[in-house]
């Protein structure tokens, strides 16, 4: 099963395979990977003057040094080598495309994502493509709405007050005959609805001296929410925008919310970070406020999780092992809200079944209230006295983040 | 008086048979609120709780719009509230069409795969006012209802919301639990909250402070809200018992920004703290997708860029979620 959201963005290969699958044109390339023979595959590609970029999951590669232009067998090792020994911006190089060097006429930009004031998706264009969009002046923008029921555009209409021209989509927009949309708009729009994307950035689309379109770059992100609708998806590699390739602890814990149940209670996230204070959090919100709060009283997370909307013992309890299975840690928080429905008692029994198997040593603070709170927190006691462990307990008196302090003096 | 809901309220519960949605039932009724029927395709025939269960949204509202009767197992209230004929207009989205529609809910309780089928149903039928409750629906699916519902001016609130609750007169989901009374109060200061965790919480420490709350609305952690902040600041503006507003928020999205222009616009006039969590996210790379799905770091719409924002129209800004009550004490 394939759900986390670790899988979110695409390479600019896998987006580009997208992309062709919908009859956009892309530069003719090859991906190479650490190990690989670069030279031969360099051949193989059958160009001379190519572009070789580092495969990485964030934007911004040119002016990081993850895109070299080379010429010859030499150059191509080198900058492959290179690519393969840093990374960019933080973000781990998982592979390098070596493709053919277009001749280019134009760089356009070309991007559809979701907009969070119409709800509704939104078609950006500019002629001034290539660089960063932010940096380009917000009157050479286009932005164009698009009605998600209409698989064919009858027309894109341009957001009032903004768009180089008022009131009509320029040429690439609108292209087709009788005012609809141009082919290279339809393939775009296609693939984001048929594929289930959250997003596709084109940057630069390459007008190129022999007059074709050509998607030079492809950032994508798909909808993890839709995965049930895309087997294929499950033949993605796995990965993380931690810079670093998943460890295992992340694996395993997304293997926790696979299967059928999948939306009833998860208990699936876990990103390993690089303190000391294990986390048990319940709730998206509580756990984001808490994690400020953790930060602001001096503590370093070891992790970020959370589990939230009921999830059941076993769920919970496969989760705290993989929590307090990292070594050097030297305090855990459980911290949770007033929960409105979520059953304290088994969630809470969860933790106590891994309690009893790892019997952790360092101070342990709990703050949580909720139904069947008075039980989960005699669970947890009696796990303590027999056990030996030292937790503090907490309930609604006390607010969450005043119990990140209370564990900082502990932990000290 | 409150927002969104009134004694006249029905509801009905699309997915009725389901563990959440019989939980739902229960929570309602519990608190004073009348759940009339459900609805589950293939199900109709059944009763959960007390109440018949329908095939479609269709039939399902012939119950509702028949002549008075008394609802089952209802804990409060001895009035038939289906008598009532004065109408509340705060419970109502402006122009909805069909007057006898005008106090039904519906509240969606299926899985994630059939959200959108179940939502457009009631939209199709014209419930003035959607609930969903669902999480994890495709962003695609929430956006062709959320269009839908515009189209017919309907009002949704959420995905992934958990409801919300006019403290003493009701509640739609299960907000509050069955702590619900140990929560909430009436009162005078609304609440509104990316999540449903902390739309108890925060109700939890405006009671610990003295206080009570007019009504408590969790909007859903989703990118995309059927129901914004400032479209319930536009309510809580209209409501007389409302005297100031406090907001649990979260990075990503723009949605706080149409908070300022509302204020900069004077449609919403009163006190307003606000607290957005996940200055954390900084320790991560870009693009990273923390908490809700709504809580995408993108810089430049960070904490930090919507707190200045926030706080040059005067909305005071908590650095903990437990300082809101404090804000905004001085102005109750």
């Amino acid at each position: 099963m394939w759900e986390s959201l670790f899988y979110m963005n695409l390479y600019e290969w896998e987006g580009k395979e997208l992309l062709k699958k919908h009859g956009i044109a892309t530069p003719k390339g090859v991906v190479v990977r650490r190990g690989d023979d670069f030279v031969s595959k360099y051949t193989e590609l059958g160009a001379k003057e190519v572009v070789v970029k580092a495969q990485v999951l964030s934007g911004k590669r040119g002016k990081n040094n993850g895109i070299k232009f080379c010429s010859s067998v030499d150059e191509v090792k080198r900058a492959c080598e290179q690519l393969f020994s840093t990374n960019i911006r933080g973000q781990y190089v998982a592979a390098v495309l070596i493709e053919e060097k277009l001749v280019i006429a134009g760089e356009h930009y070309f991007s559809i994502v979701y907009d969070t004031t119409t709800k509704q998706p939104m078609l950006i264009y500019s002629e001034a493509g290539g660089g960063d969009i932010e940096e380009v002046d917000e009157k050479n923008i286009g932005k164009y709405l698009l009605d998600i029921r209409q698989e064919t555009p009858s027309s894109v209409l341009p957001l009032i007050g903004e768009g180089e021209s008022g009131n009509v989509a320029p040429s690439p927009i609108r292209g087709g005959v009788g005012g609809g949309v141009s082919a290279f708009v339809q393939s775009l729009w296609t693939c984001f609805l048929t594929e289930d994307t959250r997003q596709i950035e084109i940057n630069p689309l390459v007008k190129t001296a022999d007059g074709r379109w050509v998607a030079a770059d492809a950032k994508i992100a798909l909808d993890e929410d839709a995965f049930y609708r895309h087997e294929e998806w499950k033949n993605l590699e796995p990965r993380t925008m931690m810079g670093r390739l998943p460890t295992e602890r992340e694996l395993a814990v997304k293997k926790i919310d696979e299967g059928e149940g999948y939306y009833r209670g998860t208990a699936g996230k876990y990103i390993e970070m690089d303190g000391d204070i294990a986390i048990l959090f319940s709730g998206g919100g509580a756990s984001i406020a808490n994690m400020d709060a953790l930060i602001k009283a001096g503590l370093k997370p070891a992790n970020y999780t959370e589990y939230s909307g009921n999830p059941p013992r076993e769920k919970v309890a496969a989760l705290a092992k993989i929590v307090l299975s990292k070594p050097g840690l030297k305090g855990l928080w459980i911290a949770g809200g007033v929960a409105n429905f979520t059953n304290i008692a088994e969630t809470f029994q969860g933790i106590v079944d891994a309690f009893d198997e790892i019997k952790p040593m360092y101070p342990i603070v709990v703050r949580r209230a909720g139904p069947f709170e008075e039980e989960g927190m005699r669970l947890m006691k009696e796990c303590a006295e027999r056990n030996g462990l030292t937790i503090q307990f907490f309930g609604k008196e006390k607010s969450m983040s005043d119990t990140a302090g209370v564990l900082a003096k502990l932990v000290k | 008086m409150g927002i969104l809901l009134s004694e006249k309220t029905k509801v009905l519960i699309q997915g009725i048979t389901g563990k959440e949605g019989q939980k739902a039932v229960k929570a309602m009724s519990d608190y004073h609120t009348q759940v009339v029927c459900g609805v589950t395709p293939k199900k109709g025939g059944q009763e959960v709780e007390g109440r018949p269960v329908f095939n479609s949204v269709k039939e399902a509202l012939s119950v509702i719009l028949s002549p008075p009767r008394r609802a089952f197992g209802e804990t409060g209230g001895t009035k038939d509230p289906l008598n009532q004929t004065e109408r509340d207009s705060s419970a109502t989205p402006a122009g909805a069409q069909n007057d006898k529609l005008a106090n039904v809910v519906s509240a969606v309780y299926v899985p994630p795969f059939a959200a959108k089928a179940a939502i457009l149903e009631a939209v199709e039928a014209g419930i003035p006012l959607i609930n969903i409750i669902v999480e994890r629906i495709p962003i695609k699916d929430t956006a062709y209802c959320l269009a839908a519902a515009k189209e017919k001016n309907i009002r949704i609130i959420g995905p992934s919301s958990l409801g919300f609750i006019v403290p003493g007169v009701g509640r739609i989901g299960v907000v509050g639990g069955p702590l619900v009374n140990e929560i909430f109060q009436p009162g005078s200061i609304g609440v509104i909250s990316r999540s449903g965790g902390m739309t108890n919480e925060l109700s939890w420490q405006i009671r610990k402070g003295g206080l009570g709350q007019s009504a408590a609305v969790h909007v859903g952690g989703d990118l995309l809200m059927g129901t914004t902040y400032a479209d319930l600041l536009l309510l809580f503006e209209k409501d007389e018992q409302t005297k100031a507003v406090v907001i649990f928020g979260e990075h990503g999205g723009s949605y706080e920004f149409e908070i300022v222009e509302a204020i900069k616009k004077k449609e919403f006039t009163k006190p307003l703290a606000i607290y957005i969590g996940g200055k954390f996210a900084n320790v991560f790379p870009e693009g990273m997708n923390v908490g809700h799905a709504g809580a995408i770091v993108a810089r430049g719409q960070g904490a930090a860029e919507k707190e200045a924002a926030l706080a040059s129209v005067g909305v005071k800004i908590a650095e903990r979620y437990e300082d809101l009550v404090e804000l905004v004490k001085p102005y109750v």
